[in-house]
Formats: structure tokens, sequence, C-alpha cells
């Protein structure tokens, strides 16, 4: 029941507020988030206590993965949410709040479906229903972005598509055509018989389709574009959740893998991919002189940390990647939205542009000068805590080089993100103090985001042990 | 039902290799609508023949999509365009030995596939890969909206056959999904290539080119 709620209310308001006027969009669209964020609670709590949950005769299934990845997905979308307003003209709901939150029901649909066909379906549909929110602002950047974004992210995922064919063919082959056979609890139970070098192609496919969609290098390219020109809200939607969905999608293939074709094989290609993508990232983290572009590249490393944890595997890899995932969404949704208000003060981009954000503008800049430390791994706040995990993990499950050489692209990335940070933060500002946003639409969403970064920190809160051990327990089989 | 297959696929295959070959666009779309139709025909015949009456939907579907609607679309978006001219002399052999090197790279990658199955369609399966690697090729070397587009529906052609043949067709829900989101593909592309052309009054991608770095 919690779960198709879950799924009808970003749906129902996004209908809605195709033919809301603009005065009644604006509340529809508060209403609209607050009730997803409250059904993916209550999914959370429901799926904590009974394990699984499943509707519509299976199709739908939440276990605790699914509860987590949709819990972060109605928090960042409320966080968005709130943002909103301030990049939506009044004459303009119509073709900005539909789409955010079909946007939103697209992904929570992927991360609570059973079948992997339909998550394919649901992880394209997250495209089609972000181009024109990229392309929001209708410029010649922005245009050529949603160009860029629609195209490389639909190639890529029809390779998905090839490698969910693939999957499917060799369970048919090995069992013929049983009811539900693309189902992800039937392939899961039937993974053992299936042809392991049919399964590894498929997998090779996955995860480069599904790759291209989390921003794994080299498929990265459209990345930095989207979330640079995008309007910070949907930048946060799309850095914090949506790389994760695609995540999500090669985690649920990762047992099937490995139960088909032994452990080392998926493991070494997500290995590859995230040193791949970390050890770009770190190189264009210190090139970037914009620093949208510099927080999406931050997105891109980050990527392949999680990839390293998942990799790395072992319950601490895996829990360790889940929290990182859950750590970065918070602090990178909060860093694009403060990114935007920055960027409507100072009237651009440019890193070179921004100096002494903490005197021109003290609370943003504070908030700033939080988020990028957070970022940058720095105790207390969470991050912190999922990288020493993933790469304990890495010492742990022997794959010491690997870890040690990640930590050495870890640092190149740090010094990288910390040189612009000082370059923004410091300084004497050339111009007087700006105004800045002020009450709790304003203040509230980064004050919570900051919060949960320090708890994930230092004091986890109760609960979150117990879940990402079944979290882990749902990967590493 | 073997020969009947390999026929359709190899000449799915040749209308690929046809479609590397030819310049001009309204050449090119029509090849996407002729190799639409085989594989249209594809799957009525593997339905037919292997007493599964839901692929024979499929096909019909498929055929009303790729070889109607999306063909539409496509003139549409290339009405406004200026005729790319043809340069004298320009040859496409490299293109087209890029092509023949993918179609022997895709019988090499299938080989494991092959290996699974006792199918009487598993002889086509490499065409059909050889098909969707063909249409990537058209994509990633397009030098325009539309050729990207064309590229990216010829590699979606490639791996319908694929699935046709490798497993007789998906379930009908995903089915239904991909049929959609390919057309809502098509629609959006059509309204940003719109967009791009009033934004920089021609669709040649050289000069989508400001993002870097």
């Amino acid at each position: 029941m919690i779960l198709v709620l879950l799924l009808a209310i970003p749906l129902a308001g996004a209908l809605a507020l195709l033919r809301a006027p603009g005065r009644a969009a604006r509340a529809l669209h508060g209403a609209t988030a607050a009730l997803t964020l409250a059904a993916a609670a209550a999914l959370a709590v429901a799926v904590a206590r009974a394990g699984v949950l499943t509707a519509l005769g299976g199709f739908l299934r939440a276990d605790a993965l699914s509860a987590w990845m949709a819990a972060l997905i109605g928090l960042v979308g409320a966080l968005a949410a709130v943002e909103a307003p301030r990049y939506v003209a009044p004459g303009a709901t119509g073709r900005f709040y539909p789409l955010l939150h079909l946007f939103v029901f697209t992904m929570l649909l992927a991360v609570t479906t059973d079948d992997v066909g339909f998550m394919w379906v649901a992880v394209e549909g997250t495209t089609l229903a972000s181009v024109f929110l990229v392309n929001f602002e209708r410029t010649r950047a922005s245009l050529e972005a949603a160009y860029k974004y629609l195209l490389i992210c639909s190639v890529g995922i029809a390779m998905a598509f090839l490698g969910t064919v693939l999957v499917y063919f060799a369970d048919v082959q090995q069992f013929g055509h049983a009811e539900h056979a693309l189902r992800w609890t039937t392939l899961l139970r039937l993974a053992p018989g299936l042809p392991p070098r049919v399964v590894e192609l498929a997998f090779v496919f996955l995860v480069v389709g599904y790759g291209t969609k989390a921003g794994l290098a080299p498929m990265h390219t459209w990345l930095p574009d989207a979330h640079s020109e995008a309007p910070a809200p949907v930048s946060a939607l799309m850095s914090g959740v949506l790389l994760s969905v695609g995540v999500y999608a090669v985690l649920r293939f990762k047992p099937v893998v490995d139960a088909a074709a032994g452990p080392g094989f998926a493991a070494r290609i997500l290995l590859a991919l995230g040193l791949l993508s970390m050890a770009v990232a770190a190189a264009f983290l210190w090139t970037s002189s914009s620093y949208k572009r510099l927080l999406a590249y931050s997105s891109v490393e980050h990527v392949g940390i999680v990839c390293l944890g998942v990799g790395f595997g072992g319950p601490w890899g895996v829990a360790g990647a889940l929290l990182h995932i859950g750590n970065h969404a918070l602090a990178k949704s909060v860093l694009f939205l403060l990114a935007g208000r920055v960027r409507a003060a100072y009237g651009t981009a440019d890193i070179a542009a921004v100096r002494g954000l903490l005197a021109r503008m003290p609370r943003t800049g504070a908030a700033f000068l939080a988020g990028m430390l957070a970022l940058m791994g720095l105790p207390p706040f969470g991050l912190f805590t999922s990288e020493v995990m993933i790469f304990g993990a890495g010492f742990r499950e022997g794959w010491g080089a690997v870890a040690a050489v990640g930590l050495a692209v870890l640092v190149a990335a740090f010094a990288g993100l910390l040189r612009a940070t000082q370059a923004m933060c410091y300084g004497v500002p050339e111009r007087e103090p700006a105004p800045e946003a002020a009450g709790w639409p304003a203040t509230l969403p980064v004050g919570v985001a900051l919060a949960l970064l320090v708890l994930t920190g230092l004091a986890w809160p109760p609960g979150l042990a117990a879940a990402l051990d079944r979290i882990a327990a749902i990967v590493v089989r | 039902m073997t020969s009947t297959t390999n026929l359709l696929a190899f000449v799915g295959l040749v209308v690929a290799l046809l479609l590397v070959w030819r310049q001009s666009w309204p050449g090119r779309l029509r090849l996407f609508a002729a190799q639409s139709v085989v594989l249209a025909l594809l799957a009525t015949v593997v339905g037919v023949l292997a007493a599964r009456p839901g692929l024979v939907v499929v096909g019909a579907v498929f055929a009303l999509v790729k070889v109607w609607i999306i063909p539409r679309v496509l003139r549409r978006i290339a009405a406004g365009a200026p005729v790319r001219p043809v340069a004298p002399g320009k040859s496409s052999g490299i293109a087209l030995l890029v092509a023949g090197a993918l179609v022997v790279a895709a019988y090499v990658v299938m080989l494991p596939v092959q290996a699974a199955t006792r199918l009487p369609t598993q002889g086509a399966i490499p065409l059909a890969f050889a098909m969707a690697l063909i249409g990537l090729y058209v994509c990633v070397t397009g030098r325009d909206a539309l050729g990207h587009i064309l590229g990216f529906l010829v590699f979606e052609n490639g791996v319908f056959g694929l699935a046709i043949l490798a497993t007789y067709g998906l379930p009908g829900i995903v089915e239904a999904g991909v049929f959609l989101d390919v057309l809502v593909i098509v629609f959006i592309m059509e309204v940003v290539v719109v967009q791009v052309r009033r934004e920089h009054a021609s669709i040649a991608e050289e000069r989508l080119r400001e993002l870097r770095g």
C-alpha cells in the first residue's frame, strides 16, 4: 500500500501541476514534495519493521536497499523543492514543477520495481523527464547541454538494454520462458545455473549503460555540462540521487553476476572504472574554471569512490558505499543549492570572479565552506566515515594496491577542491555585502542536511547500522 | 525457420551497411524505414513459426512506430534543415571498412551467446548484433543531429532484432515500455532540434561545441 502511495503521490502531483495556475501551483508543488518525503520515510520505517514489502503482485518490491534509495530520493527531492520557487518565474510553473515531480517519480519507480526490464524503462524515463529541466533556462549553453545529455544517455542506456536482453536470454535458455523471468528475485534464485560467459558479457553492457547514467568515466562527458547548466534544484537532484540510481541498477545485477560467474569478474570491472573516474575527476578538479563544473566533476569522483566500495566488496565495502551514496547526496545537493545562490549574487559561475564569499555573504559562505569541507571528506562529516569504511574494506578484502592508488588520487582531488574553495571563500570581496536569502526556506533545508551529515559522521542514529547491514547482505551473498 | 530468419537478418544488416554508404538524407531515411520493415517481418515470422502470438503483435506495433510514426517525425525534423551538400568525390570507403570490421567483431563478441543456445535462430544473432554496432558507429560519427538520431535508431533496431532472435521477444510490459521510450526520445529530439535550429540557424553539430573542459 505504502509502495503504491509512494509512486502515486509524485505522479498525481505532476499531473495536477500541469493544469494548476501560478499561485496554486506553488502550494501544490510544496504539498507534493512534502507528501513524497513522508511516504518515503514511511516506506523506510515499514521496511525496517517487515524486511521486504511487495505490491501489485510482486511487480513492486522494496527491500532495505530500495528503501534506502527511496528515502534519499525523497529527502533530496524535498531539499530541491524548497529551493525551486526561487528559480521559477510565476509564468513558467507549468514547464518546471510537473517535470520535477515526474523526474522524482521515475527515480522512485526505478528503485522500487522488481522487474529489471521495467527498471530499465524507468531509468530511461529519468532522462526523458529531466531533459527539459536541464534546458529550463533556455540559453544556448543549456540547450547544448540538454542535447548532449539526451543523446549520450539514450545511447548509453540502450547499451544497458542490450545487457538486459542478454540476461533475459541466459535466463530463458536455461529455464524456459518462466513467468516473471526478468524479476530480480527470479534472476537471483536462478543465477547459479546461468551460463557464466553470457552473464559476463551482459554485465559489461550493463555497466557501460547504467555507468553512463551514473557518470562513470569515460562515459561521463554529458555530466559536467548538464549539471552546470541545469537550474540549481535540478542539479541537486541529478548529482545527489540520479547518479546513484545508475549505481543502484548495477548493484542489483552484481549479486546475479557473482553467483553466475564467480565473485572476481564484476569487482574488477567496477574497481577499474572507479579508479578511472576518480583520476579523470581529480584532473578536472584542478582545471575547472566554473564552480558548478567543479561540483559536477566532484560527483564523478564520488561515484568512482562508491564503485570502489562496491568493487572491494565485503559487508564493509558495500555498507560504506551505500552510506557514501547517502552522504554525497546530502553534501552535494546542499552545495548545488548554495552555488545557485552564489551565482545569483555574483552573476557568474567563474571561480575567479568569486572572492571573499565569507565576507560578502556570511551565512551562505559559511554553509558553502562547511559543505565543501564535508565533500573533501574531512571529519566530523559523514563522508569521512564512509570513505574510511570503503578504503578500510579495500585493505581488508585484499585489494591493498588498488586502495592505495585510490587514496593517492583522493588526496589529489582533495587538494583541487581545497584550492578552489580557498580562492572563493577568502580574499577581499570586490563589492559590498550582498543581500542573502532569509527565512526558513533558505536556512532550514541547508541546516538539516548539514546536521544529518554531522550525524552520519559522529553518532549514527539508531537503526542506521542495522539498515546498512541489511543492505550489505542484499548485495554481498 | 533457420533459413528465413537468417535471410531476414542478413537483409537487415545489408540495409545497415547501405545506410553507412548512403550520403543523402532522404535516402538514408528510406533505408531506415526499409530496415524497420525487415525487422517487423522478422518478428512476425518468428512469432508465427515459434507459435508466439504475442510476437506478431509486437511486430505490428514495431511497424506502426518505426515504419510509420518515427519516419514521419524524422521528415519533419529534416524539413527545415539545409540539405547537406554531398561533397563531390568524398568516398564512404573508410566508413564501410569500419562497418565491415564491426561485423567481424560482432561474430567474435557473440561467440559465448551462440555457444549457450541451440535455437534455430542462433545463426542470425551476430547479424543483429552487427546491426546494433553499425548503428552505434553511425551515431558517434554523425556530423549533424539527424545523423545522431538515425544512428541511435538503427542501434535500437539491432537490439530489437537481437531480442527477437535470442529470446523470442521480451515480456510484454517491457516491450511496451521500450516502444514508449523510443517514441518519446524521438519527439523530444524534435523539440530540441527545433530549438537548436532557432538558436543556430543550422543543425550542424560543429556548432554545438561551446561547452568544453
